[in-house]
């Protein structure tokens, strides 16, 4: 008993160890490959397949989102007479956190689903070792444009969001609460600020690459089969999920240091 | 590597051995593949690799490019030992494999021509795209699949991605080929044309070749030295003839294809069994 957990984990450990060493060799030829603009039609075509069709979910996404929250915090906020503020609450929500986090859980499901299924069959059928043995490195042919396409998408991802996301919100709140459209967006303008945005936005550069390695770090190391590529897919979701979440804690404390910094300068200056 | 001359494996150093393997072990887990094996493989010769299936034909050849590594021995190639370099230094002598996958191990997003592309484009210098098609081009027709570059993997038969997997194997005219089986799966006539094939580029461009093979009729015709392998030891090595007139019957047995009185007792005792267990069928009632 002892002893199966002891392997376990040890296991554990050297699979952490694997994973970290594919990160650092991943961002390392990733910094390579924007150096090289011969991989750059890789990158391409990676950033038609994850980006294009992710569109459409993410905007669905967000404009959920801003309703949802236009809806729940209404009738909270009318209650104390607030009501004008609606546009503050739901606009800073939806840019700072649930935009960003939300399009990164959608983008590990869609994408790192199909990024580890797709690598991940590609190695049970002897791909990438075909990839190896033909002198290439799979590493920067199949991992770095994936990543790369990954980091420059999800950003950009999280900005439709946050768009359909304020407008959700100023549909429920305005159109169909009957909030003033000028107050709505007064308040919003006050309460949100470029500082917001950026901090949505730059999460997005961590939640991307942390989907694109996990998710392409299990499809290379999946086991034997269907089943392994099933279970290799379910482990880069779950892993993915646990990590956006993580790195959006971690970010949070980062960016409310740097806001501290920086805010009493700010005021100075404005 | 004045090492490597030292070292009590080969008698000469690493002689005319291309790809030359010392003491190596394989294994997986407790179940050990290969046990101990030395060997050299000569350059510009055909060596073919038979033994019974699941005997560890594919993990020595994946050695031999480093696909596996070992867990004890030495690998060298033309002298410089590579069984240790890492990654980035083994894709470099990669360059001068190629390696033909058992199962063809075709990039199944890119059709036929892209297929035989990928190393073209990866390693060559050249950069002018109607004479890298002019390559795809003739290796395809030397396997004897020209106007299937549009096809995908998954629109080929067996035996036809078996073939293209052998163009793209050779398209970069690589020093040292590596076949896994290139017959399984092909009619007889097909057979013999890539039997034809792989003399060729032997003869003609002094290919050193190593061919893994169930298949007796293809190891006669194109082997100049024949390595049987079973249970992780090399039990018979030498030309055709010698084979042919081996004593160890392990050896007989395959080569005539004959399964052991052993063997087949098995299957004597279970036929009792297999007759009990012919019943009537669920949608019978
Ligand atoms: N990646 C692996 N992990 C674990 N065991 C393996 C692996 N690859 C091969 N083996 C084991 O090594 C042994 C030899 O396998 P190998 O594929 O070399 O056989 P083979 O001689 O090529 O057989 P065949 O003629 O059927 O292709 C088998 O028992 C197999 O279970
Ligand atoms: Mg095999």
């Amino acid at each position: 008993m002892l002893e199966t957990l002891g392997a376990k984990t040890i296991e554990d450990l050297a699979d952490m160890g694997r994973f970290g060493r594919f990160a650092w060799r991943s961002i390392v030829a990733s910094g390579w490959s924007i150096a090289r603009v011969t991989t750059y039609p890789l990158i391409w075509a990676q950033m038609n397949i994850i980006g294009v069709h992710s569109v459409p979910v993410v905007m669905i996404t967000g404009a959920f989102v801003g309703m949802i929250l236009a809806v729940m915090a209404y009738d909270q906020l009318a209650g104390m007479g607030l009501e004008e503020h609606l546009g503050v609450l739901i606009n800073v929500s939806v840019v700072k956190e649930l935009g960003p986090v939300l399009t990164a859980v959608m983008l590990a499901g869609r994408v790192g689903g199909a990024l580890t299924a797709e690598l991940g069959t590609m190695n049970v059928t002897e791909q990438i070792d075909a990839v190896r043995s033909m002198g290439t490195d799979p590493v920067r042919y199949l991992a770095v444009p994936r990543l790369l396409a990954c980091l420059l998408l999800t950003p950009i991802l999280i900005i439709y969001a946050d768009l359909l996301g304020v407008l959700g919100g100023y549909f429920i709140g305005v159109i169909q609460f009957g909030i003033n459209n000028q107050a709505y967006w007064k308040f919003s303008a006050y309460g949100v600020d470029l500082w917001d945005v950026a901090v949505g936005v730059i999460k997005g550069f961590f939640f991307g690459t942390a989907i694109a390695i996990i998710s392409c770090y299990k499809g290379f190391t999946c086991k034997e089969g269907a089943e392994g590529v099933g279970q290799a897919c379910t482990e880069a979701f779950v892993a993915s999920f646990i990590s956006i979440l993580a790195l959006d804690f971690g970010l949070a404390v980062i960016f409310k240091a740097i806001y501290n910094t920086f805010w009493p300068l700010k005021s100075l200056v404005g | 590597m004045v090492k490597a001359e030292d070292n009590k494996g080969t008698a000469e150093g690493n002689g005319n051995g291309v790809i030359v393997v010392k003491n190596l072990t394989k294994r997986f887990g407790n179940n050990i593949v290969l046990d101990n094996i030395t060997l050299s493989i000569e350059k510009g010769k055909t060596t073919v690799v038979i033994g019974p299936s699941g005997c560890g034909k594919t993990v020595l050849i994946k050695n031999f490019i480093v696909l596996l590594r070992p867990n004890s021995g030495e690998i060298y190639f033309k002298d410089k030992r590579i069984d240790n370099l890492p990654d980035r230094e083994l894709n470099k002598v990669r360059t001068h494999y190629g390696f033909l996958f058992q199962g063809g191990a075709l990039f199944d997003s890119f059709n036929v021509a892209e297929n035989i592309m990928f190393p073209i484009t990866q390693h060559s210098r050249i950069t002018d795209w109607r004479q890298a098609e002019d390559i795809v081009n003739a290796k395809l027709a030397m396997v004897g699949l020209d106007g299937f570059q549009n096809y995908y993997p998954a629109k080929l038969s067996g035996g036809q991605r078996k073939r293209v997997a052998l163009a793209r194997a050779i398209a970069l005219n690589p020093e040292v080929i590596l076949y896994d089986e290139p017959t399984t799966g092909l009619d007889p006539i097909r057979a013999d044309i890539i039997n034809e094939l792989i003399l060729k580029l032997q003869r003609e461009l002094g290919v050193t070749t190593v061919v893994v093979t169930h298949d007796m009729t293809s190891a006669y015709k194109i082997a100049d030295r024949i390595i049987m392998l079973h249970n992780g030891k090399i039990i018979a090595d030498g030309d055709a003839e010698h084979i042919r007139n081996h004593p160890h019957p392990q050896v007989q047995q395959f080569i005539n294809g004959q399964a052991s009185e052993d063997d087949l007792a098995v299957l004597r005792a279970s036929s009792d069994i297999a007759k009990a267990q012919f019943l009537p069928r669920d949608f019978e009632e």
